[in-house]
């Protein structure tokens, strides 16, 4: 019976053997099946994908080939376009699926149209599928025929069109994630508390500058800057200023030592300029007589405040008059008059746009300016209840109130003091004729916070070295100044405006790091 | 010209002085002739400039013209009260007593024009004239309303009082001064009674303040705001009034003068206006305070 026993095994074996068969000979089956079902899916998909050559990812462009294509921006995307087909370059500001359809909001600088990518017979499936999964700020290029809409796009800054996307592909291809996000950059403060939605802080903003500078206020703060240089240098080239360059390694500190950055200069140290000044002067000793520059200023300042930059653009003023230092002041104010002016008359645009996101009272002036007197200034200060002596220098909030002050009554955010104490001001400024306890001096202010700080200048190299050694300073280290005046000097007088700051002033912005495209302070070095 | 033609008895076209006698000399008598027509000339010219300026006299009693002057400055002080600055408006702290007024280009406002020249003749006034941003141009007329720049106007300090006209898109005349202690002065005849009070010729008498006030009301509400039957009706009222005396108030120059003479010419059709009216402006135009007045009317 032995046999029979081996016999059973081996049937149970086999049973078993045939159990695990079948099963494997199943699952052979499944996987089989499941492939099959999967090519031909993948043939369906491609069978069905008649659009695959409409649309994917353009290989980098590498300057492969000349390609005689026009690109329209989105800002010329208006009805007199409507049915022509045109290409548009532009950043994917947002893309949202539903259904068959996918909307895109297509973004060049300040301008936005709304775009449609519809299934039908010039779209498949997976292209739509693949526009909804495009991610944001990539930038693509987009052919698309332009359609005129019946309801105005409210969301978009081109409200009468929309673009009916024929073919779309991508140049440029942006990460998912995003550090910050564009709508959140550019909401009002109040509205995201309110609404418990996201505001991006300010460090955010700096740390990723390259982003934050897309957002349609940024833009328009930047275009608006532009345009204070492009009317300081006009108006001043048609009053017959020259524009010069001066350097900006020097070899001592023209304001006076502490707030001054020093560099290694070879075998010897050297500092940044604090301020073109001494140069702008000797060129007046040179004869040019009017005289302009634009270019860095480097204060080692180390205060963190909200209208202080280590690094800004200085636009300065040097001037020889003829008998009487108003005729620069009045030189200086109307050029500051031409450039609000300008402001006001061509860049309404931008200062709206800023107006969005901050909002602020427009910037009021008087033609010619109002001029008020320092002693003026302190009756006024001292009748509102402030204490202070009368050749007191003007600390800030007895600035900002003396501001308020004067807009109350005369309605200028702009104007200037004049004949300030002499005890306050720097070493080369020239005292006043009839009280040597006062200056040929004098600040100008825009909504209560200086922009300028002027003078007519010592051009007497006798009374210059009084002056220095009454002040402590090293007279070695000026030497090559005060000789500048020993050869003839004429009487001049000037002063000199940050960029930044007067840009933050005008649009009534509260941080000047805000008109800064990349900002130094002493707590950012970077980007 | 003389009267008649005299025959030449030297001969044609020479005078008697290029005419030498025999012995070289000019005879005497002709030269005594000919001194005596110039000095017969000059009372001549006397004698009218005097008429002319009594005829103004009469017509004008306030003037205080010199009435040998051919051409007539404006008087030299045409009110003879005191004022204190220094109480009406507040010491003088170093601070220079600036009056602001804000007025839209498109009226402006003729009394206190007229008031400023007024204000000049008595104090040291800086004026200034600007334009607020929210107008973009003016006519240069309205630029130069308040007179040439005075030379020491960079020293603010020389000045006793302060006058900055601003032209700007207003809605209503505005006057500020001490914004901390006083509230903005609107409406331009209210302004012009502000002024006034600084010259010290309010009238002192109630009842003729009163009536100083009822005509400047006149004028604000019925010549200025009112339709034409209004400003028949004030035209008609002026014209009575000015029947009986030289002035508004009666013989003495006021307020209700300036006022009302501004809001009548401005009103225009002065050529249709009655007789008394008429001729009261003419003497209003005599004292020489209302030259600034004209380049504004059409």
């Amino acid at each position: 019976m032995q046999y029979r026993a081996g016999e059973e095994e081996q049937q149970a074996q086999s049973k078993k053997a045939l159990k695990k068969q079948q099963k494997e000979a199943e699952k052979a089956a499944k996987k089989a099946e499941k492939q099959a079902k999967l090519a031909a899916e993948q043939q369906e998909a491609d069978e069905d994908d008649f659009a695959k050559d409409r649309y994917g990812i353009c290989p980098m462009v590498q300057s492969q080939q000349k390609l005689d294509r026009a690109l329209v921006r989105v800002q010329d995307l208006t009805p007199e376009k409507a049915e022509q087909q045109i290409w548009v370059r532009a950043r994917i500001h947002t893309s949202r699926a539903k259904g068959k359809q996918c909307f895109l909001v297509l973004r060049h600088q300040q301008f936005t149209v709304q775009a449609l990518l519809a299934v039908g017979d010039r779209a498949s499936k997976q292209m739509v599928k693949f526009a909804a999964n495009l991610t944001k700020e990539s930038i693509i290029d987009v052919e698309a025929v332009v359609k005129k809409v019946e309801q105005k796009i409210e969301s978009c800054s081109q409200q009468d069109v929309e673009l009916h996307v024929e073919r779309i592909f991508v140049i440029s291809q942006s990460e998912a994630r995003l550090p910050l996000q564009l709508e959140d950059a550019v909401r009002p403060e109040g509205e995201g508390d309110e609404e418990g939605r996201a505001t991006v802080n300010q460090d955010t903003r700096l740390d990723n500058r390259v982003i934050d500078l897309r957002t349609t206020t940024s833009q328009a703060i930047f275009r608006l800057q532009s345009g204070v240089c492009q009317l300081f240098r006009d108006t001043l080239i048609n009053k017959g200023f020259v524009e010069i360059q001066t350097p900006k390694i020097i070899s001592a500190a023209s304001e006076g030592g502490a707030n001054v950055f020093t560099v290694s200069y070879f075998k010897t140290s050297a500092y940044l300029a604090q301020s073109p000044q001494l140069y702008k002067q000797m060129c007046i000793c040179a004869d040019f007589d009017k005289v302009f520059c634009v270019g860095p200023v480097f204060r080692a300042e180390d205060s963190n405040t909200h209208r202080h930059l280590t690094e800004f653009v200085g636009l300065d003023i040097e001037m020889a008059f003829n008998y009487h230092y108003h005729e620069v002041i009045d030189s200086i104010t109307d050029t500051m008059v031409q450039i609000f002016k300008g402001l006001r008359d061509r860049f309404q645009t931008e200062i709206q746009m800023v107006n969005k996101q901050y909002p602020s009272e427009p910037f009021k002036f008087l033609e010619p300016t109002l001029r008020l007197e320092y002693k003026e200034a302190v009756a006024m200060l001292k009748a509102a209840g402030v204490e202070m002596g009368d050749e007191e220098d003007l600390s800030t909030p007895n600035e900002k109130l003396l501001g308020r002050l004067v807009k109350d009554k005369y309605d200028t955010d702009f104007y200037v003091l004049d004949k300030y104490p002499l005890a306050v001001r720097p070493f080369y400024t020239m005292p006043d004729p009839n009280n040597p306890k006062y200056s040929n001096s004098y600040d100008m202010f825009m909504r209560g916070e200086e922009i300028l700080s002027g003078a007519q200048r010592v051009h007497d190299a006798q009374l210059l070295t009084e002056r220095a050694m009454h002040h402590g300073i090293d007279l070695e280290k000026i030497k090559a100044y005060i000789d500048s005046f020993r050869y003839g000097a004429p009487p001049h007088a000037g002063g000199g405006i940050g960029l930044e700051r007067v840009t933050m002033l005008y649009l009534g912005l509260h941080n000047v790091r805000q008109t800064s495209m990349f900002p130094r302070d002493p707590k950012r070095l970077t980007p | 010209m003389p009267m008649y033609k005299s025959p030449n008895v030297h001969g044609h076209g020479m005078n008697c002085g290029e005419h030498a006698l025999q012995n070289g000399e000019v005879d005497p008598s002709l030269k005594a002739l000919e001194e005596r027509q110039d000095e017969v000339l000059r009372r001549l010219y006397e004698l009218k400039a005097t008429v002319d300026g009594f005829a103004k006299t009469v017509t004008t009693p306030d003037a205080d013209l010199d009435a040998s002057t051919p051409s007539p400055g404006p008087a030299e002080s045409v009110f003879k009260g005191t004022a204190d600055l220094d109480s009406l408006l507040g010491k003088d702290l170093g601070a220079l007593r600036d009056i602001v007024i804000n007025a839209n280009p498109a009226r402006p406002p003729l009394s206190l024009l007229v008031l400023h020249a007024l204000l000049c003749q008595r104090y040291q006034v800086l004026s200034s004239v600007h334009v607020h941003s929210s107008v973009s141009a003016v006519p240069p007329p309205l630029l130069s309303c308040l007179g040439p720049r005075h030379i020491d106007s960079y020293a603010r300090q020389r000045f006793q009082l302060g006058f900055t006209l601003i032209w700007k898109d207003v809605s209503e005349l505005q006057m500020k001064f001490s914004t901390q202690s006083m509230c903005p002065i609107e409406g331009e005849a209210n302004v012009a009674r502000f002024l006034f009070r600084l010259l010290g010729a309010e009238p002192q008498d109630p009842a003729a303040a009163t009536q100083m006030d009822c005509w400047i009301d006149k004028a604000v509400f019925q010549l200025s705001e009112g339709g034409s039957k209004d400003r028949a009706a004030v035209l008609r009222s002026l014209n009575a009034a000015l029947g009986r005396s030289p002035w508004l108030l009666g013989q003495e120059f006021s307020l209700a003068d300036i006022v009302c003479a501004c809001f009548v010419l401005r009103a225009g059709q002065t050529t249709s206006a009655p007789v008394n009216v008429q001729r009261w402006l003419k003497s209003c135009q005599n004292l020489g305070h209302f030259d600034c007045v004209y380049p504004f009317l059409q």
